[in-house]
């Protein structure tokens, strides 16, 4: 009897990172929160994006995460306090400036395609026209259009 | 004006149209004739006709001159009275008057001294030479002087007794189409001369009164000599001789040597018994037959009216009945029963087969009877010169595809030659399937009539009857009429009855219908021509050619290098040599090289086709590559920015 080749089981990471989030909760409610608010664009992102890898919300997180570096590093510093974290979210320059950079991150992951589409396309028209030029070439040197009849002795 | 200069028949005789002796052709358009040589020499000119070609092997074997006879001195082609292309016999004038308009009874003495003796005497030569003489006719014997021999006029500028009448022709030739009595035997010379015996016995025209077709029948009915002879007075020396002479079986008649000694010759007595007479008649058509003999004429000669009557049995029961001849009913009947119960493919030649053998079993005398056409064999060439397209030709054509006149002579072979007979029939079949335009029932024709011209409309204009005369004609032609084609099937045919073996295979290479283009095998001919028979130039035909070498020039495929061609071509025309000109568009390196080019051409070109379906049909695939790709350009920057914050905060 043929075996019957089963496809790899996939281990499922969310409980880890559920676990990880809940850690973080319970001991530093204040960086989860200012994180929390921070990424909000990139975790909206998360949940909108459909497309297998999520590419989308990964541009959207990462370039959120990089404007989220010095607020965090800056609660840190203020020792991860509830009130140095609201301190920072009524920053509007703090906050503003992580959802821009999502932002940024959403278009660029959004234009980023349609450029490389629109330089491929100008690739492959050269290429047409380069092929359509030697084509021609031949047709007039050889004249025919399709398969050509090479058997030039059966006309006699 | 300058008159144009005089056509030369072999290198010395001139015709002189203005001159016409209409009495001295035997009935054929006649002109005075000079000796560029010996111009004291009385000549006559007589023109042949150009579906009645001159007798080749007469003409050849005839070399020396003959005492009593217009022997052939040369033969040529020269301008007709009209100006058309003519043709020539010349021969010596005779001695007077033809004995036409000279009738009178002629006393015996005469009649053996100045008649008999002389002209059997040519004949006897002539047999010598294995020519027969077929015209002694009236308007073709000629009287001098009282008390002169006559003599025998020409009879060499038609085929053999194209002209006779019924009269001075045996029963079994006159029955003939008169182009298909062929070369015939000494023997009917004999009976011709024993039709102008009594005739100058007589001196007056026995049966005046009748037409061909009716002394035919008579003399099937009684048999010539009793036709001719019975109820008139002869001196019993002519009577005697006469009756050898119009024998029907041309074995008993007395031959020319014999008749030179008239004692002998009246000696050989010979039965002349009438044929048995049936009790009633059998209506044939619209011929009443009493007589097997006619029975046999009118079954060969309507061939609708002969079926029916022999499938019907109504023949054979007339045989059996009425004519009293049980062992002939049987054969006839057998011979029916045989074709009944054959198969029906192939009707008309089976019912032509059946026709020719029934008439050959009733009278072994009879002629080949095929199709309602009587014919000797070795008349086929002159009677297919004459059919043209005809609806003749097409029964003769039948008649050779079927070998019917071996079968014919095996019917009869104690009176010809079968094994020769089945030869000549199997060669001209094989001539008659010669595949392509220079084969068929031209290419025989011309085969069979070795003097015959080429009848292609091209050359109409002239008497191309040689292989030389070809190139100019064809050069001539084309200078007149720029857009006619060089080469049609009858050139093609002729070409190929006259070549010899080193241009058979141009001439078999010849396919398809040459009436349409000049490929690479009619060039290769037409050129072979020009270097064998006609090394002038040919400008008009090579420019022709350069002109339509369209087809040829498609066997090259590289376009720039036919251009090239065609340039080239045009130069090398203008010399008005074929063979350059062939020789550029053979060229079998240059052609190979061509051909490995264009396949190479191919291949590049199946590739770029490929290549530009791959593109078009590549649109999504692309746009998904585009997607990824600037997806993963987008992540790679958001990266980017996050190892710079993060160096900032490192460092900073």
């Amino acid at each position: 009897m043929p075996t019957v080749a089963r496809p790899p089981r996939r281990h499922s990471l969310v409980w880890l990172q559920g676990l990880g989030c809940g850690a973080v909760v319970t001991l530093l409610p204040a960086m989860a929160l200012l994180l929390g608010v921070l990424l909000l664009p990139g975790v909206l992102a998360v949940l909108s994006d459909q497309q297998p890898g999520r590419p989308v919300a990964r541009t959207v997180l990462i370039c959120g995460t990089a404007a989220a570096i010095a607020p965090v590093l800056a609660l840190w510093g203020a020792g991860s306090s509830m009130d140095a974290c609201l301190g920072l979210l009524g920053d509007l320059r703090v906050t503003g400036t992580a959802w821009s950079a999502a932002a940024v991150g959403w278009i660029l992951a959004e234009l980023a395609p349609v450029v490389v589409l629109v330089v491929l396309d100008a690739i492959t028209a050269t290429r047409t026209a380069r092929l359509r030029a030697e084509r021609n070439k031949l047709v007039e040197e050889w004249g025919y259009e399709g398969e050509p009849d090479t058997n030039a002795d059966a006309h006699e | 004006m300058a008159t144009p200069p005089e056509t030369l028949i072999a290198g010395r005789f001139t015709v002189s149209l203005g001159q016409p002796m209409p009495e001295s052709g035997g009935g054929l358009p006649c002109f005075a004739a000079k000796d560029s040589r010996s111009g004291d020499t009385p000549l006559i000119a007589i023109q042949v006709r150009r579906d009645s070609p001159a007798r080749a092997h007469s003409l050849q074997m005839l070399g020396q001159p003959i005492d009593g006879l217009l022997t052939p001195l040369a033969h040529g082609p020269a301008p007709g009275p009209r100006g058309e292309a003519g043709y020539f016999v010349i021969c010596p004038a005779p001695p007077g008057p033809p004995i036409t308009g000279r009738l009178r009874p002629w006393p015996e003495a005469a009649l053996i001294s100045l008649a008999l003796r002389p002209i059997a005497l040519v004949l006897e030569k002539l047999a010598g030479h294995n020519v027969t003489h077929r015209a002694i006719r009236r308007n073709n014997v000629f009287e001098g002087r009282r008390g002169q021999p006559l003599v025998l006029g020409a009879a060499w500028a038609a085929p053999p007794a194209l002209h006779q009448p019924a009269l001075f022709e045996p029963p079994y030739s006159a029955m003939c189409h008169p182009a298909g009595r062929g070369d015939g035997r000494i023997a009917d010379d004999v009976y011709a001369l024993g039709v102008l015996l009594l005739t100058l016995a007589l001196g007056r025209v026995p049966l005046a009164d009748l037409d061909d077709a009716a002394i035919l029948r008579r003399k099937l009915e009684l048999g010539s000599h009793a036709a001719l002879v019975s109820e008139e007075r002869l001196p019993a020396l002519i009577s005697d001789l006469l009756r050898g002479m119009l024998a029907e079986d041309p074995e008993h008649r007395p031959t020319p040597t014999l008749l030179l000694d008239s004692a002998v010759a009246r000696s050989r007595r010979v039965a002349a018994r009438p044929p048995p007479r049936a009790q009633r008649a059998l209506p044939v058509g619209e011929t009443a037959v009493w007589d097997a003999r006619t029975l046999a004429y009118a079954l060969g000669t309507d061939a609708e009216q002969g079926i029916g009557a022999l499938r019907s049995g109504t023949a054979v029961q007339w045989l059996r009945r009425s004519l009293g001849d049980v062992q002939l009913a049987t054969r006839v009947d057998e011979l029916v029963r045989q074709r009944l119960a054959d198969t029906p493919g192939e009707e008309p030649r089976a019912d032509a087969i059946m026709l020719m053998r029934a008439v050959t079993a009733i009278d072994p005398l009879a002629p080949l009877c095929w199709h309602g056409t009587a014919l000797w064999p070795d008349g086929l060439g002159p009677l297919l010169a004459a059919s043209g397209d005809s609806a003749l030709a097409g029964k003769l054509h039948d008649m050779v595809a079927v070998e019917a006149p071996a079968n014919w002579g095996s019917l009869r072979p104690e009176r010809c030659d079968v094994p020769m007979l089945r030869l000549e029939a199997r060669q001209n079949r094989a001539y008659l399937g010669t595949p392509g335009p220079a084969g068929g029932r031209s290419r025989l024709t011309y085969m069979l009539n070795p003097l015959l011209p080429c009848a292609s409309p091209l050359v109409a204009d002239r008497w191309v009857m040689r292989l030389a005369d070809v190139p100019a004609a064809i050069e001539a032609a084309i200078t007149a009429n720029p857009k006619a084609v060089p080469l049609d099937a009858q050139l093609a045919a002729f070409i190929g009855a006259r070549g010899d073996s080193r241009i058979e295979t141009e001439t078999n290479a010849l396919t398809g219908n040459a009436q349409d283009v000049v490929n690479l095998p009619e060039l290769r001919l037409l050129a072979e021509l020009q270097v064998r028979y006609h090394p002038r130039p040919l400008p008009a035909l090579a420019a022709w050619i350069a002109g339509a070498a369209a087809p040829m020039l498609a066997l090259w495929m590289n376009r720039p290098r036919r251009r090239e061609l065609t340039e080239r071509l045009k130069a090398l025309a203008a010399a008005g040599q074929l063979l350059p000109m062939l020789a550029l568009l053979e060229d079998p390196p240059g052609r190979s090289a061509d051909a490995a080019a264009a396949r190479v051409a191919a291949d590049e070109l199946n590739r770029i086709d490929a290549e530009l379906a791959a593109i078009a049909a590549g649109a999504d695939e692309r746009r998904a590559v585009a997607t990824r790709l600037g997806q993963e350009i987008a992540a790679g920057a958001g990266l980017l920015a996050l190892t710079a914050m993060l160096a900032l905060a490192v460092l900073g």
